[in-house]
């Protein structure tokens, strides 16, 4: 952000030198990510430069411009949607909406993981955005993925914390620019000046550009993300990273005891306990499986996982 | 002058300046006598010279840049005759220099300037040679001497530069700093069959840090002190500058009242690096001693077991040394993964004792797993299974390269941050409920952390 910045030579402009260097992976909230349309080659301030290599570029209301993705979520659905060939659809959830993803033929190494992932599960998720716009005004916004992994709690509520500061970040550079009423050029150069990276600068001139009302989806993000931010949940104490795992851990042992036929409740409090977790935690995490439809009560006292 | 050929010649004028000096018209001239239409001939031209491109500082510049333009006053110019067999051909070299650094230069045509002139070069490009930057001026480039320049003269520019530790790269020569030593010790070295006594350690302003080497005794300096150094030399060994202390180098002690009014002390300078913005470590050719933390988002393949050249290291295939063939080779652990922040993304290489730490399986068990199942990419599989998605922090000294950031792990941690303290800032940043929204948003929500 500062070094070549400060000289006012743009970043990705000297940098197209540089071979095939790696598209960065943008951390994105679904809402925003869905909202976003194709950066047309045409439209790029260096489109001089623009050939077959060029990355394909999807750009948010607000100015993000993205190439690849890296998401954490929860896995909700996943289809087999192939005919001829292997092709996975998985929706992975995160605070403020949706992610479609896929894997195909072409994807080995996601396909593996997505035909043996079980659901729920967090998963993180690294991949290209793609868009799809079968006809004017319906537009298909998903992520064909490239890595895909199962991960913790801990990682998932940190993937929340950092892309919502960085989604902040945007959203300030973003009112920032409405407030100055500059445009284009000097748009580019006041966001620039104020210590936003190029690229951003670029991407908020370019959205102003597009948008018709911009304020609208600003504040419909600010509204989502402040949500996202208030239902994570690490304030029981200090013991936040073990209570995590605790969480993994009654999931895990409720399995193993067979909760998919059907576990004596109070026998399985009495393991649980054995193995040092708290009964508070216990009927916490079989009130919130409760809550999501993920177990039930097929007979008093007994408890019974979905799946 | 032609009615067809004018607007181009004036749109090439733009682009170059005086067409008659820069041999722009002759070049066009000739393409019109080749019965090249004008506008072609304009956009060929354009495109050979290279008509909208980057004017750059000497700092500026780094490895593979292409078509750019500078300007810089002539410090040193030498010729030598090479490739004599295919008739003479003379290369220029010396050394440019501008308020922001100076750098080595070669040039395949005759310069129109000597020592002390500024020259101003159109279309020139970049390469690594020895290590360094060099400034190519090459056949396609056009030079031209500038009389009236503002550009300090040849007497400051070609004395050392004070500097700041990060501001010390490939483009520098000798450097003066002020910075204190973070760590030293002495060794003996053999070079060309001599034995030297040198001191080597690591210097640190507030700035960052750069490691040293002293080919001198360095009488009454030791950890802790802060020190001043004129006329040190800047080495680059695997991408990354050192600062060399020679026998033309003065190095003394600075006394307390001086230090006191320094940006750093040996305390604060001795702190860990806070871990940056891999967006920060991209925008500089190299960084020394520097943290960073991101999401392992893929685990490259090379990664896990292979097998090494017991007299160099290299690594080998089934036993065969590029060097040294036929070797017993032995059994190493590495790991190369692409570490992101969301700003930047850098390949980062754990060697053996960091991929043990961070995989949780030694060589022995790793070599366990290799041999006891099917696919020879057991180890690789299984890393990829364990590290993918997870969050890291590292530490170590980072240098780009043509694929981008490459990172040398020293040493790789999860970091522990309170997630809590950052949601409440978050919070704070977002401002108040606006009441928008909401309804339609928390059903999602609790859909989504459900599992929490």
């Amino acid at each position: 952000m500062k070094g070549m910045d400060r000289t006012g030579i743009p970043r990705f402009r000297v940098e197209e030198s540089v071979l095939l260097k790696r598209e960065v992976a943008k951390r994105v909230f679904a809402k925003e990510f869905e909202a976003c349309r194709e950066l047309e080659k045409s439209a790029r301030p260096d489109s001089d430069n623009v050939d077959l290599k060029t990355p394909n570029l999807l750009i948010s209301p607000l100015g993000l411009v993205l190439n690849r993705i890296f998401a954490v979520g929860v896995i909700t659905e996943l289809d087999s949607i192939g005919t001829q060939s292997e092709m996975w659809k998985a929706r992975i959830v995160d605070p403020t909406g949706a992610f479609t993803v896929y894997a195909g033929q072409y994807q080995p190494e996601a396909s593996i993981f997505f035909s043996a992932v079980q659901i729920p599960a967090f998963i993180a998720v690294a991949g290209k955005a793609r868009i799809y716009e079968p006809e004017p005004g319906s537009v298909f916004v998903s992520i064909r993925a490239e890595e895909a992994n199962v991960v913790d709690g801990e990682i998932r509520n940190r993937w929340v914390v950092d892309t919502a500061e960085q989604t902040v970040e945007r959203l300030e550079a973003f009112s920032d620019a409405l407030a100055s009423g500059y445009h284009g050029e000097k748009l580019r150069e006041y966001l620039q000046e104020k210590g936003f990276s190029f690229e951003l600068a670029e991407g908020i001139s370019i959205a102003l550009e597009r948008e018709r009302s911009p304020e609208e989806f600003a504040k419909l993000l600010r509204a989502s993300v402040r949500e996202g931010l208030k239902t994570l949940d690490f304030d029981s104490g200090d013991s936040r990273g073990s209570k995590a795992d605790q969480k993994e851990f009654v999931l895990e042992l409720l399995r193993e005891m067979g909760g998919s036929r059907g576990v004596d409740y109070a026998a399985f409090m009495d393991v649980a306990i054995s193995r040092c977790i708290p009964e508070e935690v216990v009927e916490e995490v079989i009130r919130s499986l409760f809550a999501d439809g993920q177990c039930y009560e097929p007979k008093i006292g007994i408890i019974r996982l979905v799946g | 002058m032609d009615e067809k050929i004018a607007p181009h010649l004036e749109e090439l004028t733009r682009a170059f300046g005086d067409l008659e000096k820069t041999g722009i018209r002759a070049e066009f001239e000739k393409l019109l006598a080749f019965r090249v239409p004008p506008d072609v001939a304009k956009e060929s031209i354009l495109r050979k010279f290279g008509g909208k491109r980057k004017v750059l500082k000497v700092k500026d510049l780094f490895n593979n840049l292409k078509n750019f333009e500078i300007t810089g006053r002539i410090l040193d110019l030498g010729e030598k005759t090479i490739r004599p067999q295919e008739g003479p051909s003379k290369l220029y070299t010396g050394v440019l220099a501008d308020e922001t650094g100076s750098v080595m230069f070669s040039s395949w045509k005759e310069l129109p300037g000597s020592v002390g002139d500024v020259i101003n070069i159109k279309n020139a490009y970049t390469r690594i040679w020895q290590n360094r930057i060099r400034l190519s001026i090459g056949e396609q480039s056009l030079v031209s001497k500038i009389s009236d320049s503002v550009l300090p003269p040849l007497s400051e520019l070609s004395g050392s530069q004070t500097k700041k530790l990060i501001d010390i790269g490939a483009a520098d020569f000798s450097v003066g700093t002020v910075v204190c030593v973070l760590q030293l010790s002495h060794r003996e070295v053999l070079v060309r069959g001599r034995q030297f006594r040198i001191v080597s350690g690591v210097l640190a302003d507030e700035t960052g840090r750069l490691s040293f080497t002293a080919w001198i005794e360095l009488a009454g300096i030791d950890i802790g002190s802060i020190i001043r150094i004129e006329g040190a030399q800047v080495r680059m060994f695997r991408g990354m500058p050192s600062v060399n202390i020679l026998s033309s180098t003065k190095v003394s002690s600075v006394e307390p009242e001086e230090a006191g009014k320094l940006a750093f002390t040996f305390e604060s300078a001795g702190k860990d690096p806070v871990p940056l913005k891999i967006e920060e470590i991209d925008s500089r050719d190299s960084m020394f001693d520097v943290a960073a933390a991101g999401n392992v988002v893929s685990v490259r393949p090379g990664s896990g077991i292979i097998s090494r050249c017991p007299e160099c290291g290299r690594v080998v295939q089934k036993a065969n040394c590029r060097v040294h063939g036929k070797v017993e080779s032995v059994r190493d652990m590495r790991i190369k993964a692409v570490l992101d922040d969301g700003t930047g993304s850098m390949s980062v290489m754990f060697p053996r004792e960091l991929a043990e730490i961070i995989y949780g399986k030694t060589l022995e068990e790793a070599e366990q797993l290799m041999f006891s199942d099917i696919f020879k990419d057991a180890v690789y599989e299984d890393l990829k299974r364990f590290l993918t998605g997870r969050y890291l922090a590292v530490r170590g000294n980072s240098s780009k390269g043509e694929y981008g950031i490459s990172f040398v792990a020293e040493n790789a941690w999860v970091p522990e941050d309170d997630l809590a303290v950052r949601v409440v800032e978050l919070l704070r940043r977002l401002g108040p409920d606006e009441g928008y929204g909401q309804d339609r948003d928390s059903q999602i929500s609790s859909g989504g952390v459900g599992l929490a």
